[in-house]
């Protein structure tokens, strides 16, 4: 187990790696920073004095190498716009995404685990097709529109919920709502289809000639040997939601990590686009390597050939 | 020494006595689409950054509601002429403090100024180039001696801040962009970035005519429009900045609440590629085509929902504001005659770039408006549209890129403003490293004589009549663009429980001189 978990670290390591690439040049690609930050006035004289300040002037190897190294250890430069360091612009609103992400994905598999069973359970019944002309509204309208809509309806017409901010419970369950929705549909799909094979299966039909309850064999054991591709998927639909709540965040006016880091990619705020990224990257193989772990915790034979 | 004008004394101030008699106590939380980055105004890089530190820092003058320039920290001031030189004495108002009780003194300001110079802190600096020398007479008196004329200062409320030098050396710079400290009527409490700030009233406030009545202020940042709506229907907030230009009709009907509807600062125009030899907009009839061409007024009632108004070259209550210079009339018979006129009876193709950009309400969707008029006489717009920062890149700095059409622009002029250094940029000729015309596609030798003499020109009386006289020229010519209109905003609070009056920081509406519970 740890040789695997080192193998994961050391695979991931390179993944950071090859991001912090990618986003340095594709920065860089957008354009120069400065001539954002000063007004349209100014001198040519201003302008090459505050490049020199933030080392814009160097080459541009070098401009990474100096990233690199500083990224290392943990410094990742000071926001051009805020003017503070960008981990701390970043770190600062990351409690705020990792729950929003948490609660977007318990929100989602708590819907898509039980339409998916019972789908499966009854397949091709009307509770098979309700649940997934349900599952697929959710991909098939774009979160800005759900998280409007649910403004409208639970925080302005009903005045159930808040309709933005952050703090409470309260808070937190329109926006997981809109960020959870969409992945529905597709984990239904997985949850649905993997169910099926397992219901099918020698050691289901063993269970049922056995006498077992049906229950216990749909909730317990399908379901857990079910389990396996849905939490493959899940590692990637956190990493995405970490990284991909910025409409959300806006709507809601949460104050998370992909609107800060989309905010600076407009601006062309580099150390925060970098930071941005690279905590997201790191999560992300983080994540994943929970769900490779995980896969032990629900089928035996997969930790016992490892 | 010979006194050209004399600062008002501030006998304007009690005009408006919101706060007279009233205790400071509950508290009260408006929400805000944009948020500042920066709170020291000295550090600022950014027109929205003056929506927070403008509660905190105030100037030697600023505007009041009426757009008026009035005294604020400076009890008077005076521009004379000393050896052909410019200077300015400063009596500053006795009896301001910075929030930590610290008296403001002639340092502060001179200490501010060093700030304001310094290009490691500023990006302004060089809007303090033409200073020569800051004299400390006393406590209380200090005088600027300019190099040359510099025509905007004095329209920029005298460009300085009142710093606490004593503080900021005390606490050292990180501590003080963390927790700043001003003379304003708010004193700064706490500030979680993307969610809000919170504010408390300055009991100490040197002005007590005009001050909040409120004791607590919390600002919200919601960017979302439908989203700071609905916090406003659902009473999460009490104040509402920005109402988006749809629902401003919306809430102009709304029960229990007021709303307030005011130009702003920023002025918008369509600028022509004429430093190609090829543009067929080198040619004046085809400028006047496309000024003839756009049914502006049509535009801002359906694409702004009445959130604009027109303007020819100033805005009304700019310095140079000329009333008998009028926008174009749109006449497209008479466009298509110029067009073919200029020897384009079939018209032509050329690259319209489009701005789109949240930082102004439905910018690209006007400039589409405006283009699909323009294609409709004949100048045959191929739309490119522009994120900001792409937007940006077309200027002409070290490395132009080619503007090859017609582009949607704006700079403002400010709450009243000044048109004069928007005009050197965009209007007077392109000079590399000098930072002029940095995003001009006009060459006018006479334009550019103008221009210069407006620039040094400090003297009010002289400095409006240059201002007019550039005004017409770029107007017949259509040089330096083609203005097109000012956004107007809106905003409005409850009527119940908010008594808020409407005070200006410079270019904005945002600002709560004057606000209270009821």
């Amino acid at each position: 187990m740890l040789a695997l978990v080192l193998r994961r670290l050391w695979q991931g390591a390179i993944s950071i790696l090859g991001a912090s690439v990618i986003i340095f040049v594709i920065s860089r690609l957008s354009g120069d920073p400065v001539v954002m930050l000063v007004p349209p006035d100014a001198p040519p004289s201003l302008i090459a004095e505050i490049r020199t300040q933030y080392g814009l002037d160097q080459p541009l190897v070098w401009q990474y190498l100096l990233f690199i190294g500083h990224a290392l250890t943990g410094d990742f430069g000071n926001s051009y716009r805020w003017q503070m360091p960008a981990l701390k612009l970043i770190l600062d609103r990351l409690p705020a995404t990792i729950q929003l992400a948490a609660c977007g994905l318990l929100f989602s598999v708590a819907l898509a685990v039980p339409i998916g069973v019972l789908s499966a359970v009854h397949r091709g019944g009307w509770i098979d097709r309700i649940g997934r002309i349900f599952a697929m509204l959710g991909q098939a309208m774009p979160a800005f529109w759900v998280g409007l809509l649910l403004i409208l309806v639970f925080a302005v017409q009903l005045n159930w919920l808040p309709a933005f901010g952050h703090g409470t419970p309260a808070h937190v369950v329109l926006p997981a709502i809109a960020l959870g929705w969409y992945p529905v549909a597709a984990q239904t799909r997985i949850v649905r289809s993997a169910m099926l094979d397992v219901l099918d299966s020698d050691h289901i039909r063993l269970s049922r000639a056995l006498g077992t309850p049906e229950r216990l064999i749909v909730w317990k054991y399908a379901l857990r040997n079910a389990a396996v591709p849905l939490l493959t998927m899940l590692g990637v639909y956190f990493a995405a939601m970490l990284g991909g709540a910025f409409v959300v965040e806006t709507i809601f006016a949460w104050p998370g990590v992909g609107r800060t880091v989309v905010e600076a990619v407009f601006s062309r705020d580099f150390p925060v686009v970098q930071a941005g990224v690279l905590f997201t990257s790191i999560l992300f193989v983080l994540s994943n390597l929970l769900v490779d772990l995980s896969y032990g915790l629900v089928d035996p034979r997969i930790r016992d050939v490892r | 020494m010979k006194p050209w004008i004399t600062g008002l004394a501030a006998a304007s101030l009690a005009a408006l006595p919101l706060a007279q008699g009233l205790a400071q106590s509950g508290t009260l939380t408006v929400g805000l689409g944009a948020e500042a980055t920066i709170m020291d105004p000295t550090r600022s890089s950014a027109g929205v950054d003056s929506y927070f530190f403008g509660q905190m820092f105030e100037q030697l003058l600023r505007t009041d509601p009426d757009l008026k320039q009035i005294n604020w920290l400076a009890e008077s001031w005076n521009l004379a002429d000393e050896g052909g030189k410019p200077v300015i004495t400063v009596k500053i108002r006795p009896g301001v403090t910075f929030h930590n009780g610290d008296p403001v003194t002639s340092a502060d300001f001179q200490y501010g100024m060093q700030r304001q110079q310094d290009p490691k802190l500023s990006r302004f600096s060089h809007l303090l180039n033409a200073v020569e020398a800051f004299e400390v007479i006393d406590d209380l008196t200090f005088r600027l001696r300019f190099k040359e004329g510099d025509g905007s200062f004095i329209t920029s409320n005298l460009h300085l801040w009142a710093m606490p030098k004593r503080h900021i050396e005390k606490v050292g710079e990180e501590e003080y962009q963390r927790a700043p400290v001003g003379t304003g009527p708010w004193k700064f409490v706490s500030r979680t970035v993307k969610e809000e700030l919170r504010l408390e009233a300055y009991e100490g406030y040197w002005n007590k005519q005009n001050r909040p009545t409120v004791k607590n202020l919390v600002i919200k940042i919601i960017p979302e429009d439908l989203t700071r709506v609905a916090a406003y229907k659902t009473g999460a907030i009490d104040w509402i900045d920005a109402v988006p230009p749809a629902a401003t009709a919306e809430f102009a009907k709304l029960e229990n609440t007021s709303t307030y509807t005011a130009v702003t600062g920023n002025n918008l125009f369509l600028n022509f590629n004429t430093h190609q030899p090829n543009s067929p907009f080198n040619d004046v009839r085809v400028r006047r085509a496309a000024a003839h061409a756009i049914d502006m007024d049509a535009i801002i009632k359906r694409v702004l929902f009445d959130q604009g108004e027109r303007y020819a070259e100033i805005g009304r209550g700019t310095p140079g504001y000329d009333p008998d210079l009028k926008p174009y009339p749109y006449d497209p018979r008479r466009a298509r005659a110029l067009l073919a006129e200029a020897g384009h009876p079939r018209g032509f193709e050329v690259p319209c770039y489009n701005l789109t950009t949240p930082r102004e309400p439905n910018i690209k969707e006007m400039g589409e408006a405006a283009y699909a008029y323009l294609s409709a006489i004949g100048i045959r717009c191929q739309i490119r549209q522009l994120e900001y920062g792409a937007w940006i890149n077309l200027g002409r700095r070290d490395a132009p890129p080619e503007m090859d059409g017609i582009v949607s622009w704006m700079w403002s002029h400010g709450l009243p403003g000044d048109p004069g250094t928007p005009w050197l940029g965009h209007l007077h000729s392109y000079q590399a490293g000098k930072g002029l015309g940095s995003y001009s596609y006009t060459d006018n030798a006479e334009m550019d004589a103008l221009l210069r003499q407006q620039q040094t020109t400090m003297d009010p009386v002289k400095r409006e009549a240059l201002l007019k006289q550039i005004a017409r020229i770029k107007h017949d010519q259509v040089l330096g663009g083609l203005t097109t209109y000012r956004p107007m905003v809106t905003i409005a609070w409850r009527t119940s429980k908010v008594a808020f009056k409407p005070w200006p920081s410079p270019g904005f509406w945002r600002n709560f001189q004057e606000i209270g519970l009821k």
